[in-house]
C-alpha cells in the first residue's frame, strides 16, 4: 500500500519543517509531495531541503490547482491512497492512521476528517460564524448529493485509488472543499468521515478573513447549485467513467 | 418621404464612420497578432451589423414595431446592449478557457520540474 501525503504549501516556509516533521515521525512509511503554489518565500527549497518531492508551480493557482497537482503527482505515480494534510500545522499526522482506515477496509473512497463529528476532541473549532456557515454547507450538501459530510471545509482529507483518478482529471478550483465533495459524490464514490482535533495555525493568518466568510459561503453555494449542468460534461473519449456506488 | 428620420443624416455619417473605424481597428488588431482571427469574429461580424443599421436605419423601425418598442432610438440602445454584452460574454469564455489551460500548464509544469529534480539528483 503506498501512500502520497499531498502538502500544499504558499509561502510556508516557516511552517514546513515542524509540519513535515511531524508527518515523518507518525507515518515515516508514507511519501510526502510539498506543492509549492508559486510561493515568493523559499518554500520549495526548505521542503527539498526536508527530503520531500516538491511540485513547484511556476505561477500561484490557489489551492484548487494545488492539491489537484498533487492528485496529477499521485495518479501518474500510481499511489494507492493520497492524504490532503496542510502545510501550516494545522492537521495532526498522528490522526493520519484513523483516516485512512476506511479506505484500508475498502469502505470508502474519499474519507473526511472531521471536528464536529462524534468522538472529536476539543481543538480549534473556528468562529461561531463560520461554524454557522460549515453547518449550512453541510445541510447543502445533504440535500444536493444526499452526501453526510459534517465538516465539509476541512482540508484534512484521505482519497483512494478512484478518488484520486477522479481528482487527478477534475478538482474545482478557489474554495474547493466542500465542492470536491459534491463531486466525488456524484461520481458514484463512496464518502467517509472520522473525527479528527485540529490545532490552531502556528504562524500567518488563515487564507480566508473572517469577513470573507460570506464570501466564501455564496461562491459555494453557486458551485453546488450549478453543478449539475457541469457534471453533464461528457468524460474525454478513452477515460472510464467511474461506476455508480457498490 | 417619412415626416421625420430616426438617424439624422449626421448623425448617421458619424455613426457609420465610427463603426468603420472599429472595423479597421479589429482588422489592424488581427493583422498585428494582438487579437486572434477566432476572437475577432464577433466582432467583426457584430460591428458589420451594427453598420448595416446605420446606413439602413429603416430597420430600426420595422425592428422596434415588431417587438413594440415605440421609440426607435431606444431599439439602437437595446440592440448597441446586446452587442456589448455578446462581445463581453465571449470575452469572459475566452478568459475561462485560457484561466483551464493555464491551470492545467502550471501543473504539467510542475510535475516535469519533479521529474527533473529526481533525474539529477539520480545521475
Amino acid at each position: 500500500m503506498r501512500v502520497l501525503a499531498i502538502v500544499p504549501a504558499y509561502n510556508e516556509a516557516r511552517n514546513l519543517p515542524g509540519a513535515l516533521a511531524a508527518l515523518r515521525d507518525a507515518a515515516p512509511g508514507c511519501d510526502v509531495c510539498v506543492v509549492d503554489d508559486g510561493s515568493t518565500d523559499d518554500t520549495a527549497a526548505v521542503a527539498a531541503r526536508l527530503g520531500a518531492v516538491v511540485l513547484r508551480e511556476p505561477v500561484n493557482l490557489g489551492i484548487g490547482g494545488a492539491v489537484q497537482t498533487g492528485y496529477r503527482w499521485a495518479a501518474a505515480r500510481g499511489y494507492d491512497v493520497a492524504v490532503q494534510v496542510d502545510g501550516d500545522g494545522q492537521h495532526d499526522p498522528g490522526q493520519l492512521a484513523a483516516l485512512l482506515q476506511p479506505i484500508l477496509r475498502g469502505e470508502g473512497d474519499l474519507v473526511i476528517g472531521s471536528r464536529f463529528l462524534a468522538g472529536a476532541g476539543g481543538g480549534f473549532r473556528s468562529t461561531a460564524l463560520r461554524r454557522a456557515g460549515i453547518r449550512y454547507l453541510s445541510l447543502f450538501l445533504r440535500l444536493r448529493c444526499g452526501v453526510l459530510a459534517t465538516d465539509p471545509t476541512s482540508g484534512f482529507r484521505a482519497a483512494g485509488r478512484r478518488a484520486i483518478e477522479l481528482f487527478a482529471r477534475r478538482y474545482p478550483s478557489d474554495y474547493p472543499e466542500p465542492e470536491a465533495i459534491a463531486v466525488a459524490a456524484r461520481a458514484g464514490l463512496r464518502v467517509r468521515e472520522v473525527p479528527v482535533t485540529m490545532a490552531e495555525r502556528r504562524h500567518g493568518r488563515s487564507s480566508i478573513d473572517a469577513w470573507r466568510t460570506l464570501y466564501y459561503l455564496l461562491k459555494v453555494s453557486l458551485a453546488l447549485l450549478l453543478l449539475p449542468v457541469r457534471e453533464a460534461a461528457p468524460l474525454p473519449a478513452g477515460e472510464p467513467r467511474p461506476e455508480g456506488p457498490a | 418621404m417619412s415626416p421625420e428620420p430616426i438617424l439624422a443624416p449626421r448623425l448617421q455619417v458619424f455613426a457609420v464612420a465610427v463603426l468603420l473605424v472599429l472595423l479597421g481597428a479589429v482588422a489592424r488588431l488581427v493583422r498585428r497578432h494582438q487579437l486572434s482571427l477566432r476572437d475577432s469574429l464577433l466582432w467583426l461580424l457584430s460591428t458589420f451589423a451594427g453598420l448595416v443599421v446605420a446606413l439602413f436605419p429603416e430597420l430600426l423601425t420595422r425592428f422596434s414595431a415588431l417587438l413594440g418598442i415605440r421609440v426607435p432610438s431606444n431599439a439602437l440602445f437595446a440592440l448597441a446592449f446586446v452587442y456589448l454584452l455578446g462581445n463581453l460574454l465571449a470575452a469572459n469564455i475566452a478568459i475561462s478557457a485560457s484561466a483551464t489551460r493555464v491551470r492545467r500548464l502550471a501543473q504539467e509544469c510542475a510535475l516535469l520540474r519533479a521529474e527533473l529534480d529526481e533525474l539529477r539528483r539520480r545521475g
